[in-house]
């Protein structure tokens, strides 16, 4: 099969590239395919892109029943969401806090066509730090309550994260992340959360509710996927960045001339330059050839530079589902120290990481959705 | 080919290495398992499922693999997975079996979102089904195998495969989990042999499996149009009665219960409303096994409902 890793990752490239391609890959290929999508969540991407065009009639009927199931997971998360930020507006109501989407529900809101289809975990939001007591009693009195953790990780949260303990409906059992920044505080990079609030948008048709504006929309998705080493998610990630430049290109005239001033003035110059590096490579996203060689100057130096370019292909790209993947092992690890090394001060690193190695020792169980 | 038709040799051989791909209802599942407990046992229960020799695309690839390091010796434990990920905390060796059925319905309700899911046991006769309904404890499982050790067609003892498009019932005619004193009832319902061996001290009691009829397996692409919904109840002293149920206490009944209801969203809604006003739903009180039988046997012939299945064929 050769769906998987290294030059055998192609395929499945190209299959991100062109979802049109799916019908051309043989049948033991497609149920490859599905698999490796269904983990990444792309499946109801999958099923959208198909359905754009005219080849849905012609699949095998199990692939159109497998992706009209995710589809209809995919549906019912979209509605989830959007009930979830109208009764999150409804606690705020009165407090005159304005509410600024993050992520998914940002992309849903603002309407960005690469919406369509992706599955939703929680909904996160951006608050001005000294708000955030206010909102989490607010969002108390309506029924959210701390989802329970140990007081190290209480701590660990409060003192050195970018956002409070996640919180869940009792009732709803949703989750909502309360961010006061995009980055951890105790980060190497500190981006200004004062300049992201600055530039946000409004909701159209939905007062109070804003996101991020189109350039720090798309930073703060590459920050997840090439600074937080989130690389379980890594080829939705990709999927969500190569949609967003796509999609801005087109609707924001000044998108590539502010893109790399801006990340410089966050501070997400290196995010950016890796960014723009994997996306070339592994997604052909137009991308002009001005704004590369720029973000250039942003990139580490010998010998991290192809390093880098070596070990985040590596950890992105899926291997097969039941085959351990010794290099992928070997790419995640360096590539998880970094992110913790970048996200803490070596001594407070060093006391967390013996910490949760020490909690590792455990059975885990992947109760992880099935769609 | 039918599992039964395999050695347990070869059986063994195909579920260690490339691993064992068979049909049960709409699903084609593909199961690598190194349990030499399982085989014989899936050998009976499966026996009479077809074995698909050239898969094109597989609805779950399952595994079960025995625990490693310690626990493959000290209290051995096994795993259920799909597409390589745990699903659950393991189970002691001996109680593959069970872990293997839980396990593929968590599966199925987990992914078939293509069908509304509803949780009820279904029978049919001349292509018309039946759906009982009952929380756990209210003894759906018992009747549901009682109707078909007494010849009605197992279509699920778990599962109501709703097509939203239509709105027929699909088949997925497994093994029928049994627990505690329900194994002994039907047990005693038939001179034939027809139950699995006993697992006890499972988180259900003991369980133990009834095999599927070899017609209701190879029913596997006929589905049946909804009749009746029943919503059994045993109560000692409480001899078999029909009570009518309005249609709208059925509807939130069968939407409570149901595994996808809410994330079908208004098609759940409107799939489970025809549904319900198409079939004649009842309430069923009843002391004894025979007698609930006998009683929904009446019932059937009595309802002179038009099926259009049958009537198209």
């Amino acid at each position: 099969m050769t769906l998987t890793h290294g030059t055998l990752s192609t395929p499945l490239l190209t299959l991100l590239r062109q979802p049109d391609s799916f019908p051309n890959l043989t049948l033991p290929e497609q149920d490859l395919a599905l698999r490796l999508l269904r983990r990444a969540g792309l499946l109801a991407w999958l099923f959208y892109r198909l359905q754009e065009g005219d080849s849905w009639q012609t699949l095998h009927p199990k692939v159109r029943d497998h992706l009209e199931g995710a589809r209809v997971v995919a549906v019912e998360d979209e509605r989830m969401l959007r009930w979830e930020v109208n009764r999150i507006r409804r606690a705020l109501l009165g407090t005159g806090i304005p509410v600024t989407l993050l992520k998914g529900a940002a992309y849903c809101h603002a309407g960005l066509p690469m919406a369509r289809g992706r599955l939703v975990a929680d909904v996160d939001l951006l608050f001005v730090r000294d708000d955030l007591d206010q909102v989490e009693q607010a969002l108390t009195e309506h029924g959210w309550k701390q989802v329970k953790l140990n007081s190290y990780d209480q701590n660990y949260y409060r003192q050195w994260m970018h956002e409070l303990p996640p919180m869940r409906h009792w009732e709803r059992l949703t989750e909502v992340d309360l961010h006061h920044t995009i980055l951890p505080i105790t980060g190497r990079l500190k981006p200004n959360p004062a300049l992201l609030w600055q530039d946000r948008v409004p909701v159209v048709g939905e007062s109070g509710v804003w996101t991020l504006s189109a350039v720090d929309m798309t930073l703060h998705a590459m920050v997840h996927l090439f600074h937080d080493a989130d690389f379980d998610r890594g080829l939705r990630d990709l999927v969500d960045l190569d949609g967003l430049f796509r999609h801005f290109a087109k609707t924001e005239p000044t998108f590539w001339a502010s893109l790399t001033p801006r990340a410089r003035q966050l501070g997400l110059g290196r995010p950016l330059f890796h960014a723009l590096t994997h996306l070339n490579s592994l997604m052909q996203t137009p991308i002009p050839q001005a704004v590369l060689i720029d973000s250039q100057k942003d990139g580490p130096i010998w010998p991290l530079r192809p390093l880098m370019g070596l070990l985040i292909p590596l950890a992105i790209l899926p291997g097969h589902p039941e085959r351990a993947n010794l290099l992928r092992i070997l790419a995640w690890w360096p590539l998880y120290l970094r992110s913790h090394w970048l996200k803490m001060p070596p001594t407070l690193l060093f006391s967390h990481l013996t910490h949760k190695l020490s909690r590792r020792w455990r059975p885990t169980v992947q109760n992880r959705r099935l769609v | 080919m039918k599992i039964g038709d395999h050695s347990l040799e070869q059986l063994d051989g195909q579920l260690r290495e490339a691993g064992l791909c068979w049909r049960t209802g709409p699903f084609i599942l593909r199961l690598k398992a190194d349990i030499p407990q399982l085989t014989p046992w899936l050998h009976t229960m499966y026996g009479e499922h077809p074995v698909v020799t050239e898969p094109e695309i597989i609805d779950f690839h399952l595994q079960m693999r025995r625990g490693r390091g310690l626990r493959r010796w000290w209290r051995p434990q096994v795993h259920f997975l799909l597409d390589g990920n745990i699903l659950f905390a393991p189970f002691p060796l001996d109680h593959a079996p069970p872990l293997f059925e839980w396990g593929l319905n968590l599966c199925i309700a987990g992914r078939a979102n293509h069908f509304l899911l509803l949780h009820t046991a279904v029978v049919a006769k001349g292509g018309r089904a039946m759906l009982l309904s009952g929380v756990p404890g209210s003894g759906k499982s018992t009747l549901c195998a009682a109707l078909v050790v007494k010849g009605w067609r197992l279509l699920s003892d778990e599962f109501s495969l709703v097509h939203p498009d239509n709105g027929m019932v699909y088949p997925l005619a497994r093994p029928a989990a049994l627990k505690n004193q329900s194994i002994d009832l039907i047990r005693n319902l038939t001179t034939e042999n027809l139950i699995g061996p006993a697992f006890p001290n499972t988180r259900k009691g003991t369980v133990a499996h009834l095999k599927p009829p070899a017609a209701s397996v190879q029913a596997h692409e006929q589905p049946a149009q909804p009749a009746w919904v029943i919503c059994p109840q045993y109560r000692p002293d409480r001899p078999a009665h029909l009570t009518p149920l309005a249609p709208d206490h059925a509807l939130l009944r069968l939407g409570a219960n149901a595994f996808n209801y809410e994330t079908r969203g208004a098609s759940g809604f409107h799939a489970i409303a025809a549904l319900v006003n198409r079939c004649s739903v009842h309430h069923f009180f009843h002391d004894n096994l025979e007698e609930a039988v006998v009683a929904l046997e009446s019932l059937s012939t009595r309802d002179i409902q038009p099926s259009p299945s049958e009537t198209s064929s």
